[in-house]
């Protein structure tokens, strides 16, 4: 790679895009931010460069996820602009024109999961698993690690790489007892083959800074160290600040900037954060003064008193209890014998069921995995949703890794088409991640199409 | 016949005022162009150039070049009937450049965000406390003891000048007008300059760096229009006359003197407007301008200039001022050409006029006369270089000719194709942007500039474009400014949780109804009053007939789920047309 000295920006602030209009995810969102980080003049640094967001392709879309029936029913022009601004970054990081680069762009794609059936936590394309996607497919990169610094578990990017041992997942979020989604707990490690390859790390209401900080620095550094992966990704939400409206925690404008400083993403993606005057126009600067090397000290909020954060002992100790629980974890990451799963069943299964709130859709799904010999096995999955008006979609959906071995090839192709012989299932769908190519079946018209 | 600055026939001088047309009764126009090379002026009815002048432009005093053309258009005529007089002069550019401007002192106002270490302007800057946010409310109140104490030390240092410039003024300007009047009062010898006077728009580096200037340079600019006042009152022209700004737009020569700063880069400006005026309405063109070492690029988009996406960058300073997307190549008429390892290459500078012209090397020029694509100098002498480039490239002279003009026209064709994927790719905020700016391409090629004739059919021809080569091209800068018009754009913005509006180009301020009473159509009525108001300070209200929405953005402000008031950002202008078109008089499609 050439060296460059530069951060790539995409804006995307989707000033004609809302979810309704007094939704936290409108167009007022980003409003301020971009007023902050234009009157700074942020865009005219020698160090930054701004890049204009392009669409993701439906073929973009269809390497990660199941849309269903399809990407046109449940993707707007503004998903496409979001992830295809995440992909912008990939590929000028990947051309050597920036050092590393920020995706500021919204709607947001955390809690999309690999199937879509409708949005959920205001996500319904997840942007980094698009763009590691993408990455994986253009430009040949293994080892990808994604860090999840949104206030909520990153639910769906957990979902969607749960059984891949190749992404490494770490999510820290406010107690999933206490917060939206209700997930992301220490025992959801990753499936038998990728076991250790997703952290969670549930925090107490209230963490500060330091709370934050001391996770990075004693178990996501550490196990970074460990894992090397090729690509560092920050899931960047923002609502951990101390005034966001929707969650519960007291980090500030310097401890994300900090954060930044000392994880280096090779790329951030913008994910939640909702208080948009209070905290965004100075996270934002922060985050990106910090990632282009500058001096981020001045960026302090209005109202901000370093006396009004202070860890108690008590929040303190939960968070080395978790801590510790998890470098467990890590450490007995390939721990797991594949030939002894194997012996009892050449299949791994489990079941999940799925709430969509934005849409108000009910899922209950099965996923089948092939513990595979040979590559990292493919998955069936599949797939009821209920939606809140009385529509049912059943589905059945085939993935094959990007390392796809023949057997799970033919294997997996053979199911779609079995599939596609049984009426039970309205849509089924045939994911060929080696060769690149995304069909799907629709029995209403009993016609099969490719992206 | 024409005389034109390129071609010999009108002898070196290039002083020669050519009549081509007495006046019977019809309104007239004068536009003149001093240019850093040369100095141009056209007379016109609107139908046809009526007088054109072109002489070298005298460095050290622009304005003996100014009234020399200005007298070549007006000798013999009938003075009553022009209509108005438009200039365009370097003047700024030059003061500038040559940093002939008494130096001016900085208290700035940054609160939170970039280091203050970040604003260097290689002059004595204060930072004072106080803070102002995004939505202009105050965070932080000024540090009135340090104002003062900054204004000790400034007088101390002997300044003058102080610009005054606080992050986020355009918001709220309440700490720039404290700061004035605190300096005012306790240091009378000052002259101060606010930063949202000069420009309210977002970038607050960029209104440090435009304030300073426009502090630095109020003072040269305004003896110079003083003087070009006095000299049209003694000629007894009661026209109006104006100057030509960088984005295309005059302002009346009194007003000006406001904003002297966006007088800077006319000259492109002018040469654009020029090309418009000559080429068919409505169209989509590239006007090249070939100079003598470089080639000036702009776009014009289905009959628009287009404007640069962001501010003129003037010496070291990014600046607020708008300008026409320029972009400039080192390639021209007098660009060297050499042989290395038996390949032509045409490099990026002048040594010096073309061989044929008594110069020493060869150039562009040169392979263009040889070819018969130009008629200037003496061709003899181009088959005499031709030859002998011919023996180090190993071809005959008409194929070593034949390729340096190819390779112009590539690099030529390279850098529009380049400056269309540039505006292509200029950052959009909206969706409907990002989904609207598909592919356009040019419908002519308008070439200017002596060795246009040579070059542009080819240009044009590999683009699948018409060549437009007009007439009177030589006085395009003239021609430019005196179709050139007022223009006015206004950018507002509402809050009515705060029932504050602000207007970025002006600063001014004023109060709203607070809350849902006041609704889009109220606001976009306030923004035409407000463009009204800021036409009739600018002198330019009898100009403002239509008025234009180019953007109006609505975002609903929501706190707790309730919706508690509205941001209008509105941004509307008089249409960007120019006065008349001359059309093209003479295609070249082949
Ligand atoms: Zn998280
Ligand atoms: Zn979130
Ligand atoms: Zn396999």
């Amino acid at each position: 790679m050439i060296k460059s000295d530069k951060t790539g920006l995409v804006f995307f602030p989707a000033f004609d895009w809302a979810i309704t209009p007094t939704h936290p995810e409108r167009q007022e969102r980003l409003l301020y931010t971009r007023d902050q980080i234009f009157e700074e003049g942020l865009m005219d640094l020698p160090r930054i460069r701004e890049y204009k967001p392009r669409l993701a392709t439906f073929k973009d879309i269809c390497r990660t996820h199941f849309c269903v029936p399809g990407v046109k029913d449940q993707v707007t022009h503004a998903h496409l602009i979001a992830a295809g601004g995440a992909l912008v970054i990939a590929d000028a990081l990947m051309a050597g024109e920036i050092r590393n680069g920020f995706a500021l762009v919204r709607p947001p794609g955390h809690h999309a999961m690999r199937v879509v059936h409708g949005n959920r936590g205001f996500c319904s394309i997840n942007n980094e698993a698009v763009m590691v996607d993408y990455l994986r497919k253009k430009y040949g990169l293994k080892k990808i690690a994604i860090i999840d610094t949104d206030v909520h578990h990153g639910d769906g990017t957990q979902d969607i790489f749960y059984h891949d041992p190749d992404i490494l997942v770490i999510s820290f979020h406010q107690d999933g007892r206490t917060l939206y989604p209700g997930s992301g707990f220490t025992n959801e490690a990753g499936g038998p083959t990728a076991y250790g390859r997703t952290l969670n790390v549930p925090l107490p209401p209230g963490t500060t800074d330091e709370g934050i900080h001391y996770v990075l620095e004693k178990l996501i550094l550490p196990v970074l160290d460990d894992f090397k992966p090729e690509l560092v990704v920050n899931s960047a939400g923002q609502d951990n600040h101390f005034t966001d409206p929707l969650a519960n925690m007291k980090v500030t404008a310097q401890g994300y900037a900090r954060l930044n400083e000392k994880l280096k993403p090779d790329i951030a993606v913008l994910e939640g954060g909702y208080a948009i005057e209070t905290a965004l126009p100075y996270v934002n600067t922060g985050i990106i003064l910090a990632m282009a090397g500058m001096d981020y000290s001045n960026v302090v909020e209005p109202d901000y008193s370093p006396e009004k954060f202070i860890l108690s002992r008590e929040k303190k100790e939960w968070i080395e209890k978790v801590v510790a629980e998890l470098t467990a974890v890590w450490e007995r990451r390939d721990a797991i014998d594949i030939e002894v799963l194997r012996a009892k069943s050449e299949y791994f299964q489990r079941q999940k069921t799925i709430f969509y709130d934005t849409d108000g859709i009910n899922e209950y799904q099965t996923e089948k995995f092939r513990l595979c010999p040979e590559c990292g096995g493919y998955l069936a999955i599949s797939s009821q949703a209920y939606h809140y008006n009385g529509i049912q979609h059943n589905i059945l959906a085939l993935s094959i890794p990007f390392n796809g071995c023949h057997e799970c090839r033919e294997e997996a192709y053979a199911e779609y088409e079995t599939g596609i012989g049984r009426k039970i299932y309205d849509y089924v769908y045939f994911q060929d991640r080696v060769s690149d190519t995304y069909r799907g079946y629709s029995r209403e018209k009993d016609r099969e199409w490719e992206e | 016949m024409y005389c034109t600055g390129y071609s010999k026939k009108c002898g070196t001088s290039l002083l020669k005022t050519v009549k081509v047309n007495t006046i019977e009764g019809d309104n007239v126009f004068i536009g003149i162009d001093v240019g850093g090379t040369y100095t141009d002026a056209v007379l016109t009815d609107g139908k046809s150039i009526l007088r054109k002048h072109k002489t070298l432009t005298g460095h050290d005093n622009l304005l003996p070049s100014l009234l020399e053309a200005l007298d070549a258009m007006i000798e013999g005529q009938d003075i009553s009937l022009i209509q108005r007089v438009v200039l365009s002069t370097t003047l700024i550019t030059n003061i500038i450049a040559e940093r002939k401007y008494p130096p001016v002192a900085l208290i700035l106002v940054p609160g939170p965000g970039l280091n203050h270490g970040e604003y260097k302007y290689n002059t004595l800057t204060h930072i004072v406390s106080g803070a102002i946010d995004y939505r202009g409310r105050e965070a932080v109140p000024v540090g009135r003891g340090e104002v003062s104490r900054a204004g000790e030390d400034i007088v101390k240092k002997g300044f003058k000048h102080v610009a005054v410039v606080g992050k986020f003024s355009g918001r709220n300007n309440a700490h720039e007008v404290l700061i004035k009047q605190i300096l005012e009062s306790e240091k009378p010898g000052l002259t101060v300059e606010m930063g949202h006077t000069v420009s309210g728009q977002l970038n607050f580096p960029r209104r440090i760096a435009t304030t300073l200037l426009t502090c630095a340079t109020r003072e040269a600019f305004s003896g110079f229009v003083k003087s070009v006042i006095k000299s049209l009152a003694e000629r007894g022209l009661r026209a109006p006359a104006f100057m030509l700004k960088a984005d295309g737009g005059t302002l009346p020569l009194e007003t000006a003197l406001k904003r002297p700063v966006e007088t800077i880069f006319s000259g492109p400006a002018a040469s654009t407007l020029g090309a418009l005026s000559l080429s068919p309405k409505g169209q989509t063109s590239v006007v090249v301008d070939i100079g003598g070492t470089t080639t000036d690029l702009a776009l014009i988009l289905s009959g628009e200039p287009l404007l640069a996406a962001r501010g003129a960058k003037v010496e070291e300073f990014l600046t607020h001022v708008k300008s026409f997307a320029v972009k400039s190549i080192p390639l021209g008429g007098d660009s060297t050409v050499v042989v290395r390892e038996g390949q032509i290459r045409i490099l990026p500078e002048r040594q010096g006029p073309a061989f044929c012209m008594g110069g020493k090397a060869p150039t562009l020029t040169d392979a263009l006369v040889y070819l018969r694509k130009a008629e200037i100098g003496d061709r003899e002498k181009a088959i005499e270089i031709m030859e002998k480039l011919a023996g180090e490239t190993g071809r005959n002279s008409r194929d070593t000719a034949g390729e340096i003009v190819t390779m112009a026209c590539q690099t030529i064709v390279s850098a529009i194709e380049q400056m269309f994927i540039n505006w292509e790719q200029e950052p959009a905020y909206r969706i409907w942007e990002i989904m609207q700016k598909t592919k356009i391409r040019p419908n002519n090629i308008v070439g200017i500039g002596g060795a246009a004739g040579g070059i542009i059919p080819d240009v044009a021809r590999q683009m699948n474009c018409t060549a437009i080569i007009p007439e009177h091209a030589e006085v395009a800068n003239a021609l430019g400014a005196a179709v050139a018009q007022p223009t006015v754009t206004i950018s507002l913005r509402v809050d009515t949780e705060r029932g504050r509006f602000t207007v970025a180009e002006d600063g001014s301020t004023g109060a709203v109804p607070q809350g849902r009473l006041f609704r889009e159509e109220d606001a976009i009525k306030l923004a035409r009053e407000r463009l009204f108001h800021l036409a009739e300070e600018l002198k330019i209200k009898d100009y403002v007939k239509k008025t234009e929405v180019v953007h109006c953005e609505v975002f609903n402000m929501v706190r707790e789920w309730t919706t508690t008031g509205k941001i209008y950002d509105i941004s509307i202008q008089t249409p960007r047309d120019i006065l008349f078109y001359l059309g093209q008089e003479e295609t070249v499609d082949d």
